[in-house]
């Protein structure tokens, strides 16, 4: 090669070696800077945007206990969803028929359909069924092992909320939705509590939208829920709603209808029963069968639809926090508390009832529920009277300031604070628009509306020695280790009346419910308190009047009263929503109708909740009830001397030999029998048929009639509630057709028709 | 320039230090012998092979294979199910490549003096029946289309890219050519039609495979070659003026997809690479992954770009993992074993024994430079996206092999070429 050739090729070719090196190398290398170090954070985040998932865990709802701390009301489990993700299962046409028969054999879905679906290339994601217990996921993994599916079907953990006691505290409790999330009751007003806060799996994804198999993972561990430990008592709460429903199936209730008990001193509610109610298990569901009849009838469509919508919203309100109402004659021992305690009168005052009263500015007068006067009476006697000019002339001393003063003191001016969503704002007059009517008219709990827990909280404070207290449903908020996060409030608000006040008021009440019109709720063996209230739905009857100049007045019948009467501990408030007296047979008052609930209600809670019986000294002999002595496992000679010594009957079934033992005995020792009534003893060799009998049905029987029939089946009573001559048997402890043991004993609650109370009739 | 040191000298028993245009040092221990006059011998371990060339080789083949089955571990197990498809596959070419080079670096090169007509008639033979295949009978089983591309030949159980081979066909006549001519290169019926005809019938069979790259390759180091043989550089500007025209009228001809101009897309990608759409997503995606790398990277089999972001990360972006999972610093530590390779190949070349050696060796040196800026260009959105691969990194057998083969080449020229062997 000659040398100068060769020496410019060298030229050239290094030339281009390092035109390319510098041109090509270098400009990457610029980019590479720019791009890595420049723009590097901006475009990792835009990557990591891309690629990051963030899957939420769900964290545990909490679980809610009754007042026991051992009866889970409310409580999560784990469920599933089973999702498919079609895209790695489209290719293979027998492993989607595995698939879709498999789904379509555990769930009860149509394979068909899964079918389809599993041939969705595009997809990795498609919800099969939510809500899939345990054993159906169990089964589910199995087909997926069985047939080696490690992609295809996914399986999402989920909580799902279970009620155990069903419709028990329904109204209380509310529901969850779909996303667990509280839609009502506490399980909405405690959702930040409950919910607890879900975890998140930050997890990097590929473009196909599956896990990566490995690294990038977070978990941000799901935050449990709190429990949350309520004072309402199961058992209490079941009670209230026994005896709730009997009397709307009685008394033809046709708007529903609330018992509620709180301890008085804490403002602790023991049970708050409303109706109607659900089932919080399956909220959507109507629950009032009648109701359902008559939306059936619908024809379909938007009409059948609101009725159904309509029907769902009135079954999850909480009547008792929700709803408004006349509290009637049951808000006098709030007036008549004022009275008292500003002095204007005292339990001695005279005042004269000429069965109308005539308020300056009023064209007609208002009667009093006796139309021919209550005469000169004490104010003790006017309150067991029910007298409603005794209450207009006590507004009238104390004046619209002290009234309306004292109107807020008793908190029916703010809501309450329950820890329930939805509380009602109560109706009242302003101080500037009362008048000497509109005074007047209040003074007996007419013409404004209140919730049934500012009345019972009102009365708590008439009973507990003048305080106010807060009420509350939750005791306590806890935490999984069982440490109190946060505790209920139980201080009083205020002192509003004295404790010689609240002391006048009780003693007064309790005459009431021996003596006077609210003898409907006696409580046969215990000193109760208590008031009756028969509120005339005004508003709604000026509202029907318009369509139909014809149309009946409406009632609401209610008592509220509280145990034991020497030192009250527990208030119970019933009240029922419009009774259908042209069918019922003629109740409205709510002496007649609450009053024998109240007293049921009591008679079964008074003990449960370790209240003891003690008999006043007007209680009629025949009624006082004694203890059963314990006999079973002694013979037969030494029970029959303790029998007696207890001033008490016997029969025997089986042997009578003398040494023979006793097996069993009816009532059990320690269950009270009525004065003069027997203990049936059981020894050996007895036909066991003949021991039970069936329980008759007592309803409308007055009261030798009903003695005479429990006796034919042979069954012993105890007689509760009304003693007035015309009272016949509203409820009975044991449901008809029940099979007992002869010698059970059967408690009958008697009431009365009389309309004591009716509160005012404007003529 | 070696001279003549100590270390030279005591060189093993097969290290030869060449005489040619050299003072003797005077430490040259007297056993020392004339070199031997090799020619056309059909194996000639020469003076023994450049060391630096072969390590530089190695260890970029040796990172380019890590790499491969980093970046081809995630697509692999979700699209093959089998993590280790492409690495065994890769892994399995590299090994017979490794052997083929060591061969080929004992086979005289002056052996391909003869070989050049062979060698690039059954190059176009094979291009001619993939596009007789592909494109006429649409034989699938024999010339598989990829998109708008038909670049494949299947030959039994063997897939071959008739392509690859172009590329060493024009460099190996291109060599011969003007070590043939090289007193004549500047007449234009020497320096310029003969290597038109050929650079064009090249060029064109594989532009007609949709070969954007391939023909753009192989125009590029046929220019570069004309311009070192000694091709006056006033054709290949005229040339290449000719050649801007006919791309802009390819670039601007209409048919895409919204009916604009078809091939305007890659340009608009590169013009505003991170606009959010399908059709960035490649270019953009790489960006991501190279953005995501920083200073450091993000660790050796860390790279979440490969999780089917980046579309094929074991082929032509292979880069862009590179830069995610080591770093600014890795991919520059990179691209100077690509910068010393070219050097090693240039230095090697330009001391070849003879003009064809000299040709040869540059033509196959400055296609792996090319290939290798190009593609780095490429991955970092410095040129439009033109699906490039990247030499010992990229996937693909045929390309290795050559690769390799072509290494094998250019060792043979060391052993024979004026340079101290270390």
């Amino acid at each position: 090669m000659a040398k100068g050739t060769t020496e410019k090729i060298r030229k050239k070719a290094l030339g281009l070696m390092y035109a390319l090196l510098i041109a090509g190398f270098g400009a990457a290398a610029i980019s590479l800077v720019h791009w890595q170090l420049v723009e590097g954070e901006q475009l990792k985040s835009a990557a990591m945007e891309q690629s990051l998932r963030s899957t939420g865990l769900p964290a545990m709802r909490g679980t809610i206990y009754d007042a026991t701390g051992t009866k889970v009301l409310a409580q999560s489990a784990s469920v599933w969803t089973v999702v498919l993700e079609p895209h790695y299962l489209s290719d293979n046409d027998n492993l989607r028929r595995i698939v879709a028969n498999g789904l379509s054999e555990i769930l009860g879905l149509d394979a068909m359909d899964l079918y389809e679906r599993t041939g969705e290339a595009g997809s990795y994601y498609d919800v099969v069924e939510r809500k899939v217990e345990t054993e159906v996921r169990d089964r589910i993994v199995e087909l997926m092992n069985q047939n080696e599916i490690s992609n295809g079907i996914r399986l999402i953990p989920d909580y799902k909320r279970y009620y155990p006691y069903g419709t028990v505290a329904s109204n209380v409790l509310g529901f969850t939705g779909n996303d667990n999330n509280g839609l009502g009751g506490l399980e909405l007003y405690y959702e930040e509590e409950l919910s607890g806060s879900a975890g998140r799996l930050v997890a990097a994804k590929n473009a196909f939208g599956t896990d990566m198999p490995f690294e990038y993972e977070q978990i941000v561990e799901a935050q449990d829920g709190y429990d949350l430990v309520l004072t309402i008592d199961e058992t209490v709460q079941s009670v209230l709603e026994k005896y709730l429903q009997e009397g709307i199936e009685k008394f033809m209730i046709k708007n529903g209808a609330v018992a509620v008990m709180m301890d008085v001193d804490t403002g602790g509610i023991l049970g708050l029963a409303t109706h109607p109610n659900f089932d919080p298990n399956d909220p959507l569901t109507i629950q009032d069968q009648n109701l359902l009849k008559e939306i059936e009838k619908l024809p379909e469509g938007d009409e059948r639809k609101e009725a159904v919508a309509n029907a769902q919203y009135t079954q999850w309100r909480n009547k008792g926090v929700s709803d408004l109402y006349y509290p009637g004659s049951v808000y006098k021992m709030c007036t008549g508390s004022m009275g008292i305690e500003e002095g204007v009168i005292t339990e001695e005052s005279l005042y004269t009832c000429k069965g109308y009263e005539k308020i300056e500015g009023m064209k007609d007068s208002i009667h009093c529920w006796n139309h021919d006067g209550h005469g000169t009476t004490t104010f003790r006697e006017g309150l067991c009277n029910s007298c409603n000019p005794w209450f207009m002339y006590i507004a009238g001393e104390l004046g619209a300031d002290v009234f309306c003063r004292y109107r807020e003191a008793f908190g029916f001016e703010d809501s309450t604070g329950i820890d329930l969503p939805g509380e009602a704002d109560s109706l009242l007059h302003a101080r500037e628009d009362m008048g000497e009517v509109e005074l007047k008219i209040e003074a007996f709990g007419q013409n404004f509306s209140i919730t049934p827990i500012q009345m019972i909280t009102a009365s708590a404070a008439v009973a507990n020695g003048g305080y106010l207290v807060r009420p509350h449903v939750v005791d306590r908020i806890v935490d999984k280790e069982g440490n109190i996060v946060k505790s209920a409030d139980k201080s009083y608000r205020r002192q509003v009346i004295s404790e010689s006040t609240s002391a006048t008021l009780c003693d007064i009440l309790r005459q009431n419910v021996a003596s006077g019109t609210a003898r409907g709720g006696y409580v046969s063996g215990y000193r109760v308190c208590g008031k009756t209230g028969t509120s005339e739905k005004v508003d709604k009857h000026n509202q029907d009047l318009i369509k139909d100049p014809n149309a009946r007045m409406t009632y609401i019948a209610s008592y509220c009263g509280f145990a034991p009467a020497e030192d009250p501990k527990y208030a119970l408030l019933v009240f029922f929503d419009e009774p259908d007296d042209l069918n019922n047979g003629g109740y409205t008052a709510g002496n007649a109708i609450a009053g024998p609930i109240f007293s049921a209600i009591m008679q079964e809670l008074l003990p449960y909740l370790g209240v003891e019986v003690m008999y006043s000294e007007d209680e009629y002999d025949e009624q006082r009830d004694t203890v059963s002595p314990s006999v079973a496992g002694k013979t037969l000679e030494e029970a029959l001397e303790e029998i007696e010594e207890a001033g008490l009957e016997y029969d025997i079934v089986g042997s009578e030999e003398s040494h023979k033992k006793v097996t069993e005995q009816i009532p059990e020792g320690g269950a009270s029998v009525p004065k003069d009534g027997k203990v049936v003893l059981y020894t050996s060799g007895y036909d066991v048929n003949n021991t039970m009998t069936q329980v008759p049905d007592f309803f409308q029987m007055d009261l030798a009639n009903a003695v005479f029939e429990a006796a034919m089946n042979d069954l012993q009573v105890t007689i509760n509630g009304s003693r007035d001559d015309d009272a016949v048997v509203m409820l009975q402890g044991i449901e008809p057709g029940e099979k007992v043991k002869k010698g059970t004993v059967i408690t009958l609650t008697f009431g009365s028709k009389v309309n004591t109370d009716v509160s005012v009739i404007l003529d | 320039m070696p001279s003549g040191t100590a270390r030279a000298g005591t060189a093993r028993g097969l290290q030869r230090v060449p005489a040619r245009n050299h003072e003797e040092p005077r430490s040259t221990p007297p056993k020392r012998r004339r070199r031997r006059k090799i020619k056309y011998q059909l194996f000639s371990l020469g003076e023994g092979l450049d060391m630096p060339l072969f390590v530089f080789i190695m260890v970029l083949l040796a990172i380019g294979l890590v790499m491969l089955f980093s970046a081809s571990y995630a697509d692999s197990y979700y699209r093959e199910n089998n993590s280790y498809y492409y690495i065994v596959r890769q892994g399995g070419f590299a090994i017979a490549g490794v052997i083929a080079m060591l061969f080929i670096s004992a086979f005289d090169y002056h052996n391909f003096h003869r070989l050049t007509l062979p060698i690039a008639g059954v190059t176009i033979l094979m291009l001619l029946a993939v596009l007789l295949f592909g494109r006429v009978l649409h034989i699938k089983e024999i010339a598989p289309a990829e998109g708008e591309a038909v670049r494949w030949l299947n030959i039994g159980p063997v897939q071959f890219q008739p392509s690859e081979v172009a590329k060493f066909a024009i460099i190996l006549m291109f060599a011969d050519m003007i070590s043939r001519w090289e007193d004549r290169m500047d007449q234009f019926m020497f320096g310029v039609l003969p290597f038109g005809v050929v650079l064009g019938v090249f060029a064109l069979l594989v532009f007609l495979e949709n070969h954007m790259s391939g023909t753009l390759i192989i125009g590029m180091l046929g220019a570069m070659m004309m311009f070192v043989g000694g091709t006056k550089p006033r054709w290949l500007v005229l040339g290449a003026l000719v050649l801007l025209g006919l791309l802009v009228l390819y670039m601007t001809r209409g048919g895409g997809e919204d009916g604009g101009p078809y091939q305007m897309g890659r340009i608009e990608v590169w013009l505003d690479p991170l606009e959010e759409n399908d059709a960035t997503w490649q270019t953009r995606q790489s960006l991501y992954a190279i953005g995501s790398g920083g200073l450091f990277g993000v660790g050796l089999g860390q790279s979440r770009q490969k999780y089917m972001y980046l579309p094929a990360p074991q082929n032509d972006f292979i880069f862009a993992v590179v830069c995610e999972e080591l770093g600014l610093v890795g991919a520059l530590v990179i691209m100077i074993l690509f910068a010393l390779l070219v050097w090693r190949g240039v230095h090697i070349s330009l001391h070849a024994k003879d003009k064809f050696g000299m040709m040869l060796g540059l033509g196959m040196t400055l296609q792996i430079g090319l290939q290798a800026a190009l593609n780095i260009c490429v991955v970092t959105n410095t040129v439009p996206n033109t699906g490039i691969s990247l030499p010992f990194f990229s996937y693909g057998g045929t390309s290795l092999l050559m690769l390799l083969g072509e290494m094998g080449i250019l060792l043979n020229i060391s052993r024979s070429a004026n340079v101290e062997k270390t």
